[in-house]
């Protein structure tokens, strides 16, 4: 009933010259189109970092550099970018440092500045794509059930977090050893598996035995032709 | 191959549920630190759960590559399609793996090799990548052999601590089915 007045309402405003449904599922169209194109960009600049010769590389400066200014001006945040860096440096560096001496120190940085720039596109793609569009894009190539697997268990994931937090402040309450400080030992690492994660496989067995019914219920895998939620 | 990722949709949620939740909670435990192994830690673990749980070949990589696509979609970690990578390779060395040693020791000790396999491909990946970024061999080799060092630390902790648990889960009649033994 619901279903026909809304078809009836559309069919209405589209009489009037207004059909904001089509208007909007133009544009959410549009957006994926969008998302799948940085997708494939992500991709090609990424492999690029690791693929191309030393004398391409400052072409891919370049383009990172305007994701980089994209990224900002998408209030993105560059002390991540920055945090990598340091951290592959050092460890590179030092690593050049002790194994070949002073000698090779230029070919480390190189190395170091490959990996950051196969790190920027990922960052920039998590800044500019909303994760709804990757998902809608995903399952363009997706078969419809794992598809459906994905969709649920992401839209689950706020209902996993709070069991998650409850069983966790739970066993904290009755003495357990899972604060984050009692956490830095790996000893203790057991005893976050055995009075957390263990009630948690439970509720997720549990859920998924309902969440499987509930679709089987509704005909999911009955059609060729599966709705869509948007 | 899709024969052997036909699963029935609760096993398919179940893998959708424990790949969605290793990602979340490596995101929230801030265990991302770099290039060490902490993250194979979660990743073990979760892998030889599904395994265990749904009992069949095939699972493992299900879950490495739901687990990768969760990770793009909601940009985890270094974000971009090179996550699917991170995810994925050590699943599916895993699962290769597990159809060589299927049935030929106890769980316990299965679980180790496949963890081990699987941090062998994940250190691996790491190396190859250092090589193509253009490290000399020597200083690859290092990093290779200290993420295999720490990386396989995290995996051997993981799985041992997989069997109790299915253990339990098989001793409260949680287990709808013959799983693996």
């Amino acid at each position: 009933m619901r279903v026909k007045g809304r078809h009836k309402a559309t069919k209405y405003r589209g009489a009037a010259g207004f059909d904001y449904h089509r208007l909007e599922s133009t544009a959410t169209q549009k957006s994926s189109y969008v998302t799948a194109a940085s997708l494939i960009l992500v991709l090609i600049l990424s492999s690029a970092a690791f693929l191309i010769p030393d004398r391409y590389l400052p072409g891919l400066i370049l383009c990172e550099m305007l994701l980089v200014i994209h990224g900002v001006y998408r209030r993105g945040n560059p002390g991540v970018i920055a945090r990598v860096f340091i951290v592959q440096l050092i460890i590179t560096m030092s690593l050049y440092y002790l194994i070949h001496g002073q000698s090779q120190l230029a070919q480390g940085a190189v190395a170091v500045l490959r990996i950051l720039l196969a790190f920027i596109p990922g960052w920039w793609l998590s800044i500019t794509c909303a994760p709804e569009r990757i998902g809608e894009v995903l399952t363009w190539v997706l078969p419809v059930k794992w598809a459906f697997v994905i969709a649920a268990s992401i839209s689950l994931l706020p209902y996993m977090t709070v069991e998650l937090r409850e069983i966790y402040h739970i066993q904290c309450l009755r003495g357990a050893r899972i604060s984050p400080k009692a956490l830095r030992d790996p000893r203790n690492w057991s005893e976050l598996i055995n009075c957390v994660i263990f009630p948690l496989l439970i509720q997720l067995l549990k859920l998924s035995r309902q969440i499987a019914v509930a679709a089987q219920l509704r005909y999911f895998g009955k059609s060729k032709q599966p709705t869509h939620w948007r | 191959m899709s024969k052997s990722f036909n699963f029935s949709l609760q096993d398919a949620l179940f893998i959708g549920f424990c790949a969605t939740l290793l990602v979340a909670l490596k995101s929230m435990l801030r265990l991302k630190l770099g290039i060490s192994g902490h993250s194979m830690f979660l990743m073990t673990f979760f892998y030889l759960i599904c395994y265990g749980v749904v009992g069949r070949v095939g699972s493992v990589s299900a879950c490495g590559l739901q687990s990768g696509l969760v990770a793009m979609i909601l940009s985890v970690g270094k974000g971009g399609p090179l996550i699917l990578i991170k995810f994925a390779l050590p699943a599916i060395a895993m699962d290769l793996s597990l159809i060589l040693v299927a049935g030929l020791f106890t769980l316990r000790w299965r679980c180790v090799l496949v963890g081990l396999i699987g941090c062998f491909a994940w250190a691996t990946k790491g190396w190859v990548e250092d090589l193509l970024v253009g490290m000399t061999m020597q200083v690859a080799l290092v990093q290779f052999a200290l993420s295999m060092l720490k990386g396989g630390m995290f995996t051997l902790l993981a799985a041992l601590m997989v069997p109790p648990v299915l253990e339990r889960l098989k001793s409260h009649d949680l287990l709808y089915k013959e799983s693996a033994k």
